[in-house]
């Protein structure tokens, strides 16, 4: 791993400062302007998930390099309850937010990769990446 | 059109004023509303039915499905305040000769 | 890709003819780039950024803070991007789910086909319209092997597809009926029993059962808490109502069912049908019985199918072709 960057979830200002952290590394990849926006959207919608419904937890950065692509990936982890129904929380019109609005779904289609992995009780783990164009 | 559900405590259950339209798209909050309180064991659920201008087959249903909860959990259920077209629905059904059915003077709620 | 290019250019075409001229042309180039990116999925927040490079790029002495406004409506314009994104993955969604549905509802309508008999003497009429795509009415004609016609009609209570399902149910549970039981009061009890026994406690089930004998003209019935039809007498030229007592299917499994038996003569008319029938909801409040009375009489010198053809058109008519519940009518006439 080269780079890794964390950033703790425990209030609402911790979502700006993930946001800072994201659009500082997407700058320095070379993400233009549109795709910056996306990536702390994204980021924004899952450190507001964490601090919303888990309480407390993290998002880190790290950069990816692939078949001569790079990219930026971003986890975010909570030790929170965990989703009951993945796939129901993947459908679109399922908001539990209430802020953005499209949560998990809206944050799959601004990224290239998405992966989730939530345990009832443990904890919930999103990987998402977006690619370089 | 909407419908608002007024619940109110009484000594051994509840009281229950509904005001305006029962049908497919109301239907769901009365339900939700009065779904949980038929599941009490012993309850007295008493409906009053005075301010509903309209209600459709599947406001019918609901109340055969509250009838029979609340049967179910050894508690009594009756109706009140039917209009005309109501009572017409209820007897038509036959639900008239197993639901309780008052009149307002003899209803629980003034 | 290529729609990308061209539409920068367009746009910056339009912007530039606009900045200098304000004319209602480049405005109205502009609403057809917006459809255009519409129909090519770009992004709110594309067509901003868009916006601030060819600005830049047509006025380079623009304000710093100008242009940096364009960030940060960028930043604000991301959670309509958010929205509009989902809003149409639900559109998506929204015609897969029609497409099925109408396949259900081709599939309902073969499961619940019926022939109307042909029977000397006898002219029968009949019309069932789904308010969605599929219904909750459902009637049926059977003929035994004593040319006895069997005539049914039930109403789910509900209606949409959780009623078209359970109609589904009752329609298997009534070929699944010994042959020798189809007097009225029976076919019912076993019915009610099925019901009872398999659906959903808040689901419940209206039905009428006769039995025309076509050589005595007899005709025998029951009801289970459904809508009353009624019966038109050629001799007094009277309507009355053709009540029958009885509990809706599916709420007391050891419910009995009153049979009640008229005798049929030349002229006379049945008039069997569902709660949509009464229930329609015109302007000026429901449509009472005696004005379904009134349409019967004036159309009555009709054939049968006739009658139940016009009588539905003028009520379709009359609710301003929306139609809130399953209509469903049933005619049967003795000619001779």
């Amino acid at each position: 791993m080269e780079f890794q960057s964390c950033v703790k979830i425990i209030n609402e200002w911790d979502i700006v400062a993930a946001r800072q952290l994201g659009r500082n590394v997407a700058k320095e990849l070379g993400f233009g302007t549109v795709d910056q926006a996306r990536i702390t959207t994204a980021i924004s919608e899952l450190a507001r998930n964490i601090y919303l419904y888990a309480g407390r937890g993290s998002v880190c950065i790290e950069k990816e390099y692939e078949h001569g692509k790079s990219g930026m990936k971003i986890i975010a982890s909570d030790e929170g309850p965990g989703i009951q129904d993945i796939r129901k929380v993947m459908e679109d019109g399922y908001t539990t937010s209430g802020g953005l609005g499209a949560g998990l779904p809206g944050v799959k289609r601004l990224m290239d990769e998405f992966d989730i992995d939530s345990f009832p009780s443990k904890g919930t783990t999103i990987t998402t990446i977006k690619w370089l164009r | 059109m909407d419908i608002t559900v007024d619940v109110k405590d009484i000594t051994s259950g509840v009281e229950v004023r509904v005001k305006g339209e029962i049908d497919a798209y109301t239907a769901p909050k009365l339900s939700e509303a009065l779904y949980p309180l038929s599941k009490r064991e012993g309850i007295v659920m008493i409906v009053d039915l005075t301010e509903v201008s309209y209600m459709d087959s599947t406001g019918l249903g609901i109340f055969v499905g509250l009838f029979k909860s609340v049967r179910a959990h050894n508690g009594v259920f009756t109706l009140v305040g039917l209009s005309e077209r109501l009572q017409r629905l209820f007897d038509i059904t036959g639900l008239a000769d197993i639901i309780d059915i008052k009149s307002h003077a003899e209803g629980g709620v003034e | 890709m290529e729609y990308r290019e061209n539409m920068k250019n367009k746009y910056r075409e339009a912007l530039s003819t606009y900045l200098q001229d304000q004319t209602e042309q480049a405005l109205y180039q502009g609403q057809k780039i917006s459809k255009k990116s519409i129909e090519y999925n770009i992004a709110p927040e594309e067509i901003i950024n868009i916006h601030k490079n060819i600005l830049m790029d047509v006025y380079p002495d623009t304000p710093e803070k100008v242009l940096d406004s364009f960030d940060f409506l960028l930043e604000v314009m991301m959670g309509y991007g958010f929205a509009y994104r989902e809003h149409q993955n639900l559109r998506h969604i929204q015609q897969e789910l029609e497409s099925e549905i109408k396949i259900a509802a081709n599939v309902q309508s073969t499961l619940l086909e019926t022939t109307i008999p042909n029977v000397d003497g006898l002219e029968i009429g009949a019309i069932s319209v789904p308010a969605r795509q599929m219904s909750g009415d459902y009637y049926h004609f059977v003929q035994d092997e004593k040319k006895h016609i069997g005539v049914a009609i039930a109403d789910v209570i509900g209606k949409g597809i959780p009623a078209a399902l359970c109609m589904s149910m009752i329609k298997y549970a009534m070929d699944s009926l010994p042959e020798h039981r189809h007097n009225p009061s029976s076919v019912l009890e076993s019915l009610n029993r099925v019901v009872e026994h398999n659906v959903d406690p808040s689901m419940f089930i209206t039905m009428f059962y006769g039995l025309y004998n076509p050589e005595k003209h007899l005709f025998s019935y029951s009801a289970a808490g459904h809508e009353p039809g009624f019966y038109y007498e050629a001799a007094t030229k009277e309507f009355t109502d053709l009540s029958a007592r009885g509990l809706l299917l599916g709420v007391d499994k050891k419910t009995k069912y009153v049979q009640y038996e008229k005798k049929v003569e030349r002229g006379d008319m049945i008039i069997l049908l569902s709660d949509g029938v009464t229930e329609c909801r015109t302007s000026e409040g429901f449509i009472e019985r005696e004005t379904l009375i009134k349409f019967i009489q004036k159309n009555m010198h009709l054939h049968a199918q006739d009658i139940v053809h016009h009588l539905f058109k003028q009520l379709e008519k009359m609710q301003h072709f929306q139609l809130r519940d399953d209509f469903t009518l049933l005619i049967l006439k003795r000619n001779v």
